[in-house]
């Protein structure tokens, strides 16, 4: 693996995952609603995300369940997943505070005025 | 859509992973109020990407950045292509070779069609990019394939470029999703060309290939013959400078989808070498293109794609030993479900 950015698609299944396991439709769901709408994950995208996290050691199994003679398998965030996940989280969070840091001083120099 | 649609769909994707996440897909895609030709592009551009994925040794994204760099330089260089056929008009009206402006409509047609191409690979269009490559490649059939009762050999000749077209088409459908920009924001830090670095690096060098590709057309109307000459390999220079700009794993994958265009040129200049000959010296008796002679036309880029890719994936998966000191499996090194936790059966 590189050191690359996590893609967004992966951090918001990891992120809907920290909260509890969920199945597929749960994770597409709870990434709609994470972002306002923003990002709605298609299913090709979030297997695809979900095999590589697997793959990855990032997230697991938890249970499966059939459902209306549907298979639901649910999926849950490993320790790893947990790492990486704060990792990311901590990355971007530093991005965000020296950007919040350069807007804040940009308003103090231009008075508050917006360029 | 119907299940059995979706489930024809799926069938698009390698036998394991239908194994793992098949019956899962199925129920979510039936949940999910948005069927359509986005949801039809995105699971067949996942279906590649997850047979790409069983030729490469470490997870990650390589393959699919590498198949938005190839979208982006093979929709530019196409563009120049296009471009290419028309810009030596305009100069030849003023010197006077010529009395009035004529273009062709197909000519016009794959510029508008690479130009879409170009806009949806910087943006991540997926929809319009691929629409974009099929008008493209429809161009690039049609513009030869006119011809081809009275000139076979002309289809042959220009293969390579339709090779290319597919070659576009296809990794459009498998790039990584997102906008890409130019240029690097201050403060931003990421492995310069890896995969998730929104920023591609070697833009420029392959726009000039491109500018030369134009210039090369009709630069005997400007200048000396010897310039003309030197055009080709200094394109050719640039491109491969854009390409060696890249992180290596994704350099070595743009490599892999170069491949199948690259080997159309032996494929057609020396494999049907008897061919156009025979057509040139009996334009009474012209032969075409056989059953068996498109098969391999089709099939030998494919096939060399595969080669190229499994070497790909060879190479790096004893480096990946040679680092790691394991010789044993690395754990989920193709996906599809997790070794080590092995496969989860449902239950009733």
């Amino acid at each position: 693996m590189t050191d690359a950015p996590m893609r967004e698609p992966t951090f918001l299944v990891l992120t809907a995952l920290a909260a509890e396991p969920r199945h597929g439709y749960a994770v597409i769901e709870d990434v709609a609603g994470m972002t306002g709408g923003r990002v709605r994950l298609r299913a090709g995208t979030l297997y695809a995300a979900l095999d590589r996290l697997r793959a990855e050691g990032l997230i697991e199994v938890d249970r499966e369940e059939i459902v209306q003679s549907r298979l639901r398998r649910y999926y849950r965030l490993t320790g790893a997943g947990e790492r990486s996940l704060a990792t990311e989280t901590a990355r971007l969070r530093a991005q965000a505070t020296i950007a919040e840091q350069r807007l804040s001083a940009r308003r103090t120099q231009f008075g508050g005025a917006t360029a | 859509m119907t299940e059995s649609r979706y489930r024809r769909l799926l069938a698009l994707y390698p036998r394991d992973f239908r194994r793992e996440y098949e019956d899962e897909m199925i129920g979510v895609l039936m949940a999910d109020p948005r069927p359509g030709p986005a949801q039809v592009l995105d699971i067949l551009g996942h279906a590649m990407l997850a047979h790409l994925r069983q030729l490469a040794p470490l997870p990650g994204d390589g393959w699919a950045r590498s198949a938005r760099l190839v979208q982006l330089f093979g929709a530019l260089l196409l563009l120049a292509a296009a471009v290419r056929r028309v810009a030596g008009i305009p100069v030849r009206l003023l010197r006077g070779w010529i009395d009035h402006l004529v273009i062709d409509p197909v000519d016009l047609f794959r510029v508008g069609a690479w130009t879409v191409v170009l806009i949806a690979a910087v943006f991540g269009l997926r929809v319009v990019g691929a629409l974009g490559a099929v008008a493209g490649l429809a161009g690039e059939i049609v513009g030869p394939g006119r011809y081809y009762l009275d000139t076979p050999a002309m289809v042959l000749y220009t293969y390579w470029v339709m090779a290319a077209a597919a070659v576009v088409l296809i990794a459009g459908l498998a790039a990584e999703p997102g906008r890409l920009r130019l240029r690097r924001g201050r403060g931003e830090s990421a492995e310069p060309g890896a995969p998730g670095d929104r920023v591609v690096r070697g833009v420029v060098p392959v726009t000039v290939a491109g500018a030369l590709l134009i210039l090369h057309g009709f630069w005997l109307l400007l200048g000396p013959w010897q310039v003309r000459m030197a055009m080709p390999y200094a394109g050719l220079a640039l491109v491969t400078f854009a390409v060696y700009r890249q992180a290596p794993e994704v350099r070595r994958r743009m490599v892999a989808w170069a491949v199948p265009v690259v080997v159309t040129l032996p494929l057609t200049r020396l494999g049907f070498g008897g061919f156009i000959e025979h057509n040139m010296r009996h334009p009474e008796a012209l032969r075409l293109i056989g059953p068996a002679q498109w098969a391999a036309l089709v099939l030998i880029p494919v096939a060399a794609f595969m080669a190229a890719a499994e070497l790909n994936r060879r190479r790096e998966a004893t480096r990946g030993r040679e680092r790691t000191g394991d010789d044993g499996e690395m754990a989920g090194e193709r996906g599809f479900g997790v070794p080590a936790a092995g496969h989860v059966r449902a239950h009733e």
